[in-house]
């Protein structure tokens, strides 16, 4: 149950941002209330690729979100290793581009503390023996795969144990404003009930990923944020152990990750206004299918198991959206006059979500003049099964 | 809510539609029971009637050779067939034996049950 | 290549509220190719935002979109058109049968999660443990150092299918007794058998075997179900004569 006197904040989206912000706010003795107008990790989350970066794939673009990766990384396989599947990844090359990426690959890892190791081809073979023999070098770097929904169910979990309230299936429809510029609560709707309701907060925190743009747009503000979703086709044989990248700078389908049964690969990357439905492209996945080939020539004779999109969320509305920034960022739009108890927090990936949360924690505890410290990195989370005990 | 378990949902339990064979070897094995189980209380009430002295037991035998309970006992003799036999196939499988092949024993056992029932019918009707 | 193009019908069970169920019919082109969950999501998207469906991951790891599809249940998000429906033909949609409805096609998985927990399965095993032991008699690749999430992935399809879960709401359910078996496999802890050992557990399953026949991740809880019984009996047996351990 929320403390009597605890602030209450109320935050919207049951992502990995908004999941593992509620577990991170309960700790720091706030009474919260996650509202979801759709089942946990039915957006983004749920659809992402599953993979636990090391922050190699971005090590030579956007060292930024490489470190920002690694550090991640470490911690979220101390704390949710319950869905974690850790077996490194190995970066390969196939060919003369890729072999002259390989330098720069290497300083960019050491700049932002990735451990890697090269490997000779007979080692890389020898670890995954379905690997194109035409490789040519590879690196082994400390990436991984995970399960999404039980990532966020996992941060619920926590975050229940400590008194947070889960509300899915209730959509926010507007914001209630104290005639000074202040949010008071929100205009929800039970979906279950199909009926409205008023929700007091004390602050409210937007943790809607690709939709916070439209959120914010509800009370006339600006969130820069991109949709850019990517498509990933699911195999249906566990091909590989580890994580297979392309040793190239990030493009289309450079990425395999295993999976349970299955081998996994993404992705492309275009814009689009809308989050809300995005068509599988049987181009894209044809495409997927030629690109797994190039790294894994036996996906050849196995099955499609699944083939979705995802929308990430891009900071930021440039023109080419590979280039757009993988960091998040926290917007308190007190900033500049503009409306007071109300936070946005968007970007970033899924191996960043518990840094996500915790930026976001610390400005919410300045913006209502609380200390109390970030302590979600230390211990392992509760068993995500337990969101759903009583 | 509508959905959720229930003891009277049994009726359930008797509904093959979109169900594989293990449903049919489940359903057959509950009306077979119940079968089995009316029968062995008429079995007793008639056995009671010897105590009312040999009139009445003759004059049931009598009514026992119409072919309408010939028909009756015949259907006995199935529902005892498929329900031993797969009583037997469904206790091997519950130590772990013949599961992987419990489809193709089910269809072999009703097969057999079948004959037998065959064999029976010759022999009660005089057919041979 | 111009994909090929079906008109479906899609006749969804609706429920809201104490108000009975009802379906709604909603007719769409799609391509035979995409998954049942495309469909009903474009639902959502293009023709009512009043309905509720469970869903996460679109491919087959997180189980969220367990659904009845025209009688049977199926995982959505891995559920061609193609193999359920014909072109101008109908799927009926429904919610899992044996769990409480809270709208339309969601239902409460509370108990079902808390029985998986009870069932102790660990959801990371080593690679060469999270196989089915009768798919790999003999390990088919060498030994490798590498972990992986288990198969099953609590979809709750099993417990749908279930005529023994359908009169008892208190049957632990086909997937947390297959989760104790392949616990128990794993570290042979006696307690596993214990809890499974009850007539809401190992005793209730009465034999109809749907529970693999609709697994979409190759559980097979009939098979686990059964070799548990084994284990169990054996065990009870030994500890008549005094054994504490069970056989390695």
């Amino acid at each position: 149950m929320p403390k009597q006197h605890s602030p209450h904040a109320v935050i919207i989206g049951a992502g990995f941002t908004g999941c593992a912000l509620a577990y991170d706010l309960a700790q720091r003795g706030f009474a919260v209330t996650v509202l979801e107008r759709g089942e946990i990790a039915s957006g983004t989350s749920g659809r992402t690729h599953g993979l636990l970066h090391s922050g190699a794939r971005y090590c030579t673009e956007d060292q930024e979100a490489a470190r920002e990766c690694i550090q991640e990384n470490r911690i979220l396989r101390k704390i949710a290793a319950q869905c974690i599947e850790f077996n490194g990844g190995l970066f390969v090359a196939l060919d003369d581009s890729d072999l002259s990426y390989a330098p720069k690959f290497a300083a960019g890892a050491q700049a932002c503390d990735i451990e890697i190791e090269e490997l000779t081809t007979a080692q890389a073979l020898q670890l995954e023996p379905n690997l194109n023999p035409q490789v040519r070098m590879a690196y082994r770097v400390p990436d991984g795969a995970f399960d999404p929904l039980r990532l966020a169910l996992a941060f619920a979990a926590s975050a229940r144990q400590l008194g947070a309230e889960f509300k899915p299936y209730h959509e926010v429809t507007g914001f209630i404003l104290d005639g000074q510029g202040a949010v008071t609560g929100l205009n929800v709707t039970d979906r279950h009930a199909r009926q409205a309701y008023q929700q007091p907060a004390d602050i409210v925190i937007n943790a809607t990923g690709a939709w916070a743009g439209h959120l914010a747009a509800m009370i006339g503000l600006t969130v820069p944020v991109t949709p850019a979703p990517g498509v990933m086709v699911a195999y249906n044989r566990r091909l590989i152990q580890r994580v297979i990248n392309r040793l190239n700078a990030p493009g289309d389908g450079d990425i395999l990750i295993p999976q349970r049964r299955m081998v996994v690969i993404g992705t492309t990357s275009f814009k689009v206004q809308d989050a809300d439905y995005i068509p599988v492209f049987p181009e894209q996945v044809e495409e997927m299918h030629r690109k797994a080939m190039e790294l894994i020539p036996a996906v050849a004779q196995t099955a499609e198991r699944g083939a979705y999109m995802s929308a990430r969320p891009l900071i930021g509305t440039a023109e080419d959206e590979r280039s757009l920034t993988r960091t998040f960022k926290c917007y308190d739009h007190a900033q500049g006059g503009q409306v007071e108890r109300l936070v946005t927090i968007t970007g970033g990936k899924a191996t960043t979500c518990r840094a996500m949360a915790e930026k976001t924690a610390d400005l919410v505890c300045q913006k209502l003049g609380i200390s109390a410290a970030c302590q979600t990195a230390d211990q392992p989370l509760a068993s995500y099964r337990l969101y759903y005990s009583a | 809510m509508m959905n959720q378990p229930s003891p009277r949902k049994f009726w359930r339990w008797f509904d093959p539609r979109y169900r594989q064979i293990g449903t049919w070897a489940f359903i057959l094995n509950r009306i077979t029971a119940i079968g089995l189980t009316v029968y062995l209380v008429l079995h007793l009430y008639m056995l009671s009637k010897l105590v009312q002295g040999p009139e009445a037991y003759d004059a049931f035998i009598a009514l026992a050779k119409t072919p309408v309970i010939l028909f009756g006992e015949l259907l006995v003799i199935a529902a005892g067939l498929i329900h031993g036999l797969n009583g037997i196939r469904v206790g091997f499988n519950s130590f772990g034996f013949g599961l992987q092949r419990q489809r193709e024993t089910f269809i072999v056992l009703m097969i057999i049950a079948l004959a037998g029932t065959v064999y029976f019918a010759v022999h009660m009707f005089g057919w041979a | 290549m111009k994909p090929t193009t079906w008109t479906i019908t899609l006749s969804i069970s609706r429920q809201s509220g104490g108000a009975p169920r009802h379906f709604q019919e909603f007719t769409l082109e799609v391509n035979p190719d995409e998954y049942v969950l495309d469909a009903v999501e474009r639902v959502w998207a293009f023709h009512d935002r009043s309905l509720n469906y469970r869903h996460a991951c679109h491919h087959s790891t997180c189980g969220a979109c367990g659904m009845v599809v025209n009688g049977v249940e199926k995982l959505t998000c891995i559920t061609p058109i193609r193999e359920v429906t014909r072109d101008r033909g109908t799927l009926r949609i429904e919610p899992l049968r044996n769990f409480p409805v809270q709208s339309d096609l969601v239902v409460d998985m509370s108990a079902f999660y808390q029985n998986m927990e009870a069932s102790k399965l660990n959801s990371v095993s080593p690679v060469e443990k999270a196989d089915l032991p009768i798919d790999h008699p003999t390990p088919a690749a060498p030994a490798v150092d590498a972990e992986r999430l288990v198969d099953c992935i609590e979809c709750g399809l099993c417990v749908s299918v279930c005529p023994a879960a359908a009169t008892s709401d208190s049957y632990v359910g086909p997937a947390a007794l297959a989760g104790a078996h392949q616990q128990f496999q794993a570290t042979g802890e006696i307690s596993l058998l214990d809890w499974a050992d009850h007539q809401d557990g190992l005793w209730r399953c009465h034999s109809a075997y749907e529970c693999t026949a609709v697994c979409p991740s190759n559980v097979n809880p009939a098979w686990r179900i059964m070799n548990l019984r084994r284990h169990v009996v054996s065990q009870r047996i030994r500890s008549l004569f005094g054994a504490k351990e069970p056989r390695p």
